[in-house]
């Protein structure tokens, strides 16, 4: 639990218009930790996840992974050997809405499938038995043969997160994976991703808009406000002081059971 | 940038206007013959040369505050948007406009040569009159022979989409803005599309000129003269569709480390397919038609057929024909709809 998987230093990431997302950021990730981070919509907590897995390219620093650093790769044999590592799941669940649940399930395995096969289809026994095993984790195997775009937005999560797991990933990106959820089904995938973090020692790195999901399942959290990592610690010590340093004088908390 | 090629605009249409006025009045005055009309060096001296000094004379009625019509069109919507409104008899612009049109619509009628006398001529009338006759009673003796020719019109169209399904999906990917994010890969978008718009601006009617020659006359040409028309209209629209896909299911695919490949056949192929069909089966049904006009110069079919009667004045058989062209295209039209409906 404490040697860093992931060393953060300086990173920066300034958009193409000018905009100036990550001005400098530094912290390090330890192993199966579930980190969250917290920020308004457009502090870049969003760009932060995008350029540890290479979506988007950092324009300066470095973020080491196991001593390699992600900022300097640049052919694309190995960007994808690192994305391949590195899980992710979105607040949209993008998945394909016309395959079906398993086949999204099974681009977990594109990585390591030849593209002729994989265009074909032909993924190996081993390749589906995993995708089942990771379906039935996340408790939605009966849906396997069923189009992705049939299920309910928790359950499309769902199928997400096994895609990420199928990957057999170090670390899992979860980019506001309930923004787009009922309050209910809420609890439901944070605890899936509680169970992944506990039970397969999977390293998480989860954007969150709510506090008290941020003190129900973090171990550690940092904040972000304008690019900049302004609060770094345990959930349980941000009070009203640093509730408002992070998203503004008279900002309320808002609660979600 | 932005008012630099308004101003262009603006004194190209301004230009453009003046030079007819000038044309037209050179021509009252002067009286061309046909023969002075073909120095085109000297036409096109005059006709430039008064492109240019309009160019001018409208910068000066604009500096002076009588917004010209070029100005009018092309200026940037913001200042439209200030604009008082006025009835158009009281504005510059206005006149402009409508003096622009009367003389296009005069110099229109001398270029087209219209003429009540030949419209109402009774000889010519009752040539016409036959011809309906023949058209309005057809001979249906050369049904079968309409019918086959027909049938090789379809395949002609069938074939001519079929072969170039395969050429507009993979060059629909190396045309769509978004994929080709890549220095390189944008040099080769920018050549592919620059090559596919000249190829889609030369008629297929012309493709059609260029095969009968090549291959020699009949449905061979003609499909082939389809099917390069048909590889660049498919591609600019296969393409259109590839630069609105989702950029979700693709995030999604490339995350798990998917490659260049894997990634347009798992979350942008998806997304397109439908589309893709619907296009394709419009495609065919316009082909049919694009077909019919082919077979008259030469590339086989039912429209080589209507040529052939139509050249001995065959009015009846001519008149079959057209029953023929006229049911199939409204059946493949109502199908192809319908086809396209459900795939939405």
């Amino acid at each position: 639990m404490s040697e860093p998987i992931l060393k953060v230093k300086n990173l920066q990431k300034t958009y193409p218009n000018g905009v100036q997302a990550l001005k400098g950021i530094s912290f390090d990730v330890k192993k199966g930790e579930f980190l969250v981070i917290i920020g308004l919509s457009g502090s870049g907590k969003s760009t932060l996840l995008r350029c540890l897995n290479r979506l988007h390219d950092p324009t300066g620093g470095e973020a080491r992974f196991h001593e390699k650093d992600i900022v300097q790769l640049t052919t694309a044999a190995e960007i994808r050997s690192l994305r391949s590592k590195i899980g992710m799941i979105f607040q949209h669940f993008n998945l394909i809405p016309r395959h079906t649940v398993l086949n999204n399930v099974l681009m977990g395995k594109l990585s390591t499938t030849p593209t002729w096969k994989s265009i074909f289809g032909l993924f190996s026994d081993t390749d589906k038995a995993e995708a089942m095993k990771y379906l039935k984790l996340v408790g939605i195997a009966d849906k396997a043969h069923i189009r992705a775009d049939q299920l309910s937005g928790g359950q499309q999560q769902r199928v997400a997160i096994a895609r990420a797991l199928t990957q057999n990933p170090e670390v899992l990106l979860a980019d506001e994976p309930v923004a787009s959820l009922d309050p209910a089904t809420c609890h439901t995938v944070m605890d899936y991703l509680k169970k992944v973090n506990q039970e397969l020692g999977i390293t998480i790195i989860c954007n969150l808009h709510f506090l008290s999901l941020v003190r129900l399942y973090a171990t550690r959290v940092i904040a972000l406000k304008g690019g900049e990592l302004v609060y770094e610690g345990d959930p349980k010590n941000i009070d009203q002081a640093w509730f408002e340093k992070i998203y503004g004088e008279g900002a309320k908390e808002v609660h979600i059971n | 940038m932005k008012t630099k090629s308004h101003v262009f605009r603006r004194s190209l249409l301004d230009g453009v206007s003046f030079a007819l006025f000038v044309s037209v009045i050179l021509s009252i005055i002067y009286s061309p013959t046909d023969e002075d009309l073909l120095n085109l060096s000297m036409v096109s001296t005059i006709f430039l040369g008064s492109m240019l000094v309009g160019a001018f004379i409208s910068h000066f009625l604009n500096q002076a505050g009588y917004k010209t019509f070029g100005e009018n069109l092309f200026e940037p919507a913001y200042v439209k948007a200030r604009a008082e409104a006025k009835p158009w008899y009281q504005t510059f612009w206005g006149w402009h406009l409508f003096l622009f049109i009367l003389v296009l619509f005069i110099v229109g009628l001398f270029k087209t040569k219209f003429s009540m006398y030949e419209l109402l001529d009774e000889d010519g009338f009752e040539g016409a009159k036959r011809l309906f006759k023949g058209i309005f009673s057809p001979n249906w003796q050369v049904l079968p022979a309409a019918v086959l020719n027909i049938v090789e019109t379809i395949f002609m169209a069938f074939v001519a989409t079929f072969l170039a399904i395969p050429f507009a999906f993979v060059l629909s990917f190396m045309a769509a803005k978004n994929i080709m994010k890549h220095p390189a890969a944008y040099a080769l978008y920018m050549f592919i599309r620059t090559f596919l718009n000249v190829t889609r601006s030369i008629e297929a009617l012309v493709w059609a000129i260029i095969f009968s020659v090549w291959v020699g006359i009949g449905p061979f040409a003609g499909m082939l003269a389809l099917m390069i028309h048909s590889i660049a209209s498919l591609t600019k629209q296969y393409s259109e569709m590839v630069e609105t896909v989702y950029e979700g299911p693709i995030e999604g695919v490339q995350s798990c480390g998917a490659s260049k490949l894997q990634t347009i056949w798992f979350a942008i192929v998806p997304q397109v397919v439908l589309p893709y069909i619907s296009f394709t089966v419009y495609r065919w049904d316009i082909n049919v038609r694009m077909a019919t006009i082919i077979g008259l110069v030469g590339g086989g079919g039912i429209g080589t057929m209507l040529i052939k009667y139509q050249g001995q004045a065959m009015w009846p058989e001519v008149g079959t024909i057209i029953v023929v062209i006229a049911a199939v295209v409204w059946i493949m039209d109502q199908a192809s709809a319908y086809i396209r409906e459900a795939l939405k």
